[in-house]
């Protein structure tokens, strides 16, 4: 009924003013109540000051994007009203708590003309009345919001006790604080949401980060040992695998920097557990020289490669998917890897799990590729449906083995190293059967094909990208990484819609690169758009490569800001499709 | 029992006439034997670089690595099984330039594996370039007016961490290497063993003999205490007259790295035997 609806609040001010965490209550608040939310964190990359906000999109049905445009504007701070009050769709309501601020004539006119409210909301008032201190501000601010909206207290209060870490003397003092935000008198019309969905209760949901969601599938994979250097986007890995520690008993190190992290990862592989490292582009670059070490070695490695904008330290605290020529190309030398990428929690916590497999049986290096967008988002989920089986290519008997034999597949037998009397080398220089070092003509180019011969089971086993719409139509569109949940958000939206036919080709095995299915698919479309979060879209220079299509529609965003609805609606010229909410007098 | 000769390979060495590799080989051989651990037992890690050439000529599980990244391999690879006894082995170039970081912070971290420095004052894989202890002021390959940049004493840098076993030893005495060895392998933590290596084609300023007449064992020093950091800084400071070796500095109440971690407390598995699909449906509610 009300696939249609579908609205944003943002809460807005300075970094250090606790807006990730009200945010992330809020997001909870409105999940508790009914509704599929998406939670979307901007922030510059500094402690405090600047700009940040946290933006939460709910509807009623499954959502995993944002909107630029907003309903509900929550100011902490005088510069969040003047980004945000622009932002407001018609009939939007700014709350904030800013005692002196002044518009210009542009932006009283702009509240004229989109009968935009504002609300003081006098905080500094409530907070000496319940003998707290400014930071409960935001939490004020969160109670005065759910009563616009007439939702349950109950809810946040939940939501409270969920996000906020903290002990119970503060907790308490923040519940006072949003039961005085929640009675605080606005004079003033309320915000009428629809009644939620009521065919699934999504009250029941997890909301994690793509962060967590990776995590958990190397718990789950049976990763036992961590290994990272702090680096945006994902720091927020290491922390969380830290946090469980003790409950998981893994080993999580932070370590003196990347290279030292892969080597020790590599190791780790090498004796035979499972360890995983994650970083971003600075740091991915430094590991190159060892994911090179692991393809000459063949110890398998899996390398979590969290994109943000660059070139150098770029903009830390953003987004991108620029980092696929990286992925694909990186290391000296020439061997096989695989490249996969995440966009989601659900493939977070599968392609975790597959990227071992594939990096044990294979004996390769695995990239898994994140952006920021899936790394620091908060997705809504009810349950992992992928049960993927752990497949290591492990031989029980080496006697008659040798490691680096030639085989058929390319795949040589491994056993680890202590299991058995049989000993072998594992050699950075060009070496054969047993590891021991050649530079023999033969030995080295049938040394070199072996390894090779493995990119055709690979592709054996790498699924075809997948597929969302029918096969044939008006419009076929392409993408990696986050952009996903845009486009399938937009085409849910628009799906009423009779304007066009819209086909989304997702592809998650990004290398090697599957083809077919794409090739047989183009023929079939009027229109092929190529759609990408970086400026050379790579994923179409890696399609043309392979089989000479060239992309004439191509919509690509590299401003460091993922893809919001309105981008899409606004390229295919739609209007405003959603249902927004009412507010009533 | 383990006798040396499971350690002897196939294969041929390629390091020059009489290279003090061949000595620092013998020597581990001997005390891997007579700690009676087998080939398949221990892993052996090599840096990049003459002595890591060695890598393939002893009969062992060994890794051949990156030129100066074989200490955070080393690491990884001791966290994850015990029951194999790690060694690593390195140059001077590899160890105090292109990875000098992951010398500070595997003492730092404890981590319980030996690690062997082959200093013979040189880069020679890379024929005979200055490394940082080559001494001011020499004519080296790419040094044509002599080396400008002041001489590093490793043992100094080493010390001054706090480690928890710091020997040096002389490639020119297998028994005092063997012994040496030993007492690394034995060490729960971080030994860092410095071997002082001949290299008779590119160091010709310190060659075997000039070592020969200068080292003596602490041990023959009337109340030398090896538990004492500062004695050892004080005989580890001279390396041109009269050269400290044996045993310079141990602390056996430095808990080694694993032994740290409160993750690992009441575990007695290693990591190699624990690979197996988790269930995290407890930590997933946590999001609910
Ligand atoms: C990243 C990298 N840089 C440079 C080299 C070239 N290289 C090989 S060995 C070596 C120096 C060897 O000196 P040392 O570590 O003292 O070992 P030795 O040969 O003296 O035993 C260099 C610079 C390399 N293999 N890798």
């Amino acid at each position: 009924m009300y696939n249609n609806f579908r609205s944003a609040i943002k809460i807005g001010g300075e970094s250090g003013q606790g807006i990730n965490s009200v945010g992330k209550a809020l997001a909870y608040t409105l999940k508790y109540s009914g509704f599929y939310t998406f939670g979307y964190r901007e922030y510059p990359s500094i402690i405090e000051g600047g700009f940040a906000s946290y933006q939460v999109d709910f509807s009623g049905v499954p959502i995993n994007s944002s909107s630029k445009n907003i309903d509900l504007a929550i100011c902490i701070s005088r510069a969040a009203i003047h980004k945000m009050l622009p932002e407001l769709n018609r009939n939007g309501v700014l709350i904030h708590s800013v005692i002196r601020f002044s518009l210009n004539k542009e932006e009283a006119l702009l509240i004229q003309k989109n009968n935009i409210k504002v609300f003081y909301i006098d905080v500094f008032t409530i907070i000496k009345a319940i003998n707290a201190n400014r930071l409960v501000q935001n939490t004020i601010l969160l109670g005065a919001a759910i009563k616009l909206l007439k939702v349950d207290i109950e809810f946040a209060q939940k939501a409270l006790g969920k996000v906020l870490n903290v002990d119970k003397k503060v907790l308490d003092l923040n519940f006072t604080a949003l039961q005085a935000g929640y009675e605080f008198e606005i004079d003033a019309e309320v915000i009428d949401l629809p009644a939620s969905a009521t065919k699934e209760n999504p009250k029941d949901d997890f909301l994690m980060l793509g962060n967590n969601a990776i995590a958990l599938g190397a718990v789950k994979a049976g990763v036992r040992a961590y290994y990272s250097y702090p680096m945006t986007p994902t720091s927020s890995i290491l922390e969380f695998l830290a946090d469980l520690e003790i409950e998981t008993g893994m080993v999580v190190k932070q370590a003196e920097d990347e290279i030292t992290a892969v080597q020790m990862a590599l190791g780790t592989m090498h004796m035979g557990s499972r360890a995983l490292v994650a970083t971003s582009g600075g740091g991915f670059d430094l590991m190159t020289e060892s994911l090179s070490m692991a393809a000459i070695t063949e110890i398998p490695l899996v390398i979590v490669l969290g994109q943000r904008p660059g070139p150098a330290t770029g903009l830390p605290t953003w987004t991108a998917t620029g980092d696929l020529n990286l992925a694909v190309y990186s290391g000296h030398g020439e061997f096989v890897r695989c490249v996969v990428a995440i966009s989601d929690i659900e493939s977070a916590y599968y392609l975790i799990q597959k990227a071992f497999n594939i990096a044990e049986t294979f004996q390769i290096p695995v990239i898994v590729l994140t952006d920021k967008q899936v790394n620091e988002s908060m997705f809504q989920g009810n349950k992992f449906t992928a049960e993927i089986v752990i497949e290591r290519g492990l031989i029980n008997d080496s006697k008659t083995s040798e490691r680096y034999q030639l085989t058929k597949s390319g795949i040589s037998p491994r056993w680890l190293p202590g299991s058995s009397e049989k000993t072998f080398i594992a050699n950075s220089d060009e070496h054969f059967f047993n590891g021991r070092l050649t530079e023999d003509e033969t030995e080295v180019q049938l040394m070199v094909e072996k390894r090779m011969k493995k990119e055709t089971g690979l592709l054996k086993v790498i699924p075809d990208p997948q597929l969302f719409g029918k096969r044939s139509g008006d419009v076929l569109l392409v993408s990696w990484g986050s952009p996903k949940n845009t486009i399938l958000d937009f085409l849910n939206l628009v799906k009423g819609d009779s304007k066009l036919d819209f086909t989304y080709l997702h592809y998650e095995y990004l290398f090697p690169l599957k083809t077919e299915l794409f090739e047989k698919l183009v023929k079939n479309f009027k229109r092929v758009v190529l759609i990408e979060n970086n400026y050379f879209g790579q994923l179409g220079q890696l399609i043309k490569k392979e089989t000479g299509y060239n992309f004439k529609e191509k919509v690509l965003k590299y401003n460091g800001r993922p893809f919001f609805l309105e981008d899409l609606l606004d390229y295919f010229n739609y209007g405003r499709t959603m249902e927004r909410p009412k507010i009533l007098k | 029992m383990c006798n040396c000769a499971a350690y002897n390979s196939d294969e041929l060495y390629t390091w020059c006439t009489n290279c003090g590799n061949y000595g620092i080989h013998a020597s581990i051989k001997r005390a891997l034997a007579d700690k009676n651990i087998k080939p398949s037992e221990v892993l052996l890690c090599f840096d990049i670089g003459c002595h890591g050439n060695g890598a393939d000529k002893i009969n062992a599980y060994s890794v051949h690595g990156l030129h100066g990244r074989i200490l955070p391999f080393a690491a990884g690879a001791a966290i994850a099984n015990k029951a194999v006894t790690t060694i690593a082995f390195g140059g001077d170039g590899g160890t105090l330039s292109e990875g000098i970081n992951h010398l500070i912070h595997s003492i730092r971290a404890n981590y319980n594996f030996t690690f062997v420095l082959h200093d013979n004052s040189n880069y020679g894989l890379t024929t005979g370039q200055a490394s940082a202890t080559t001494k001011q002021g020499l004519e080296m390959n790419s040094s044509p007016s002599g080396v400008t940049s002041d001489t590093l004493i490793p043992m100094e840098l080493v010390l001054s961490l706090k480690p928890s076993f710091a020997a040096r030893t002389f490639s020119g005495n297998i028994k005092h290497m063997e012994s040496i060895f030993k007492q690394a392998i034995e060490h729960e933590g971080f030994s860092y063993v410095e071997v002082l290596q001949s290299c008779p084609t590119y160091n010709k300023v310190t060659p075997h003999e000039w070592y020969a007449q200068r080292v003596y064992d602490v041990s023959t020093l009337e109340d030398y205490d090896s538990s004492d950091l500062e004695l050892a800084r004080k005989v580890a400071q001279d390396v041109q007259d009269k050269i400290a070796i044996g045993v310079l500095y141990l602390n056996k109440d430095k808990k080694d790295y694993y032994s740290r971690l409160a993750s690992r407390k009441s575990i007695k598995t290693e990591l190699v035997e624990e690979v197996k699909g988790y269930n995290v449906g407890n930590i997933i509610d946590k999001f609910r």
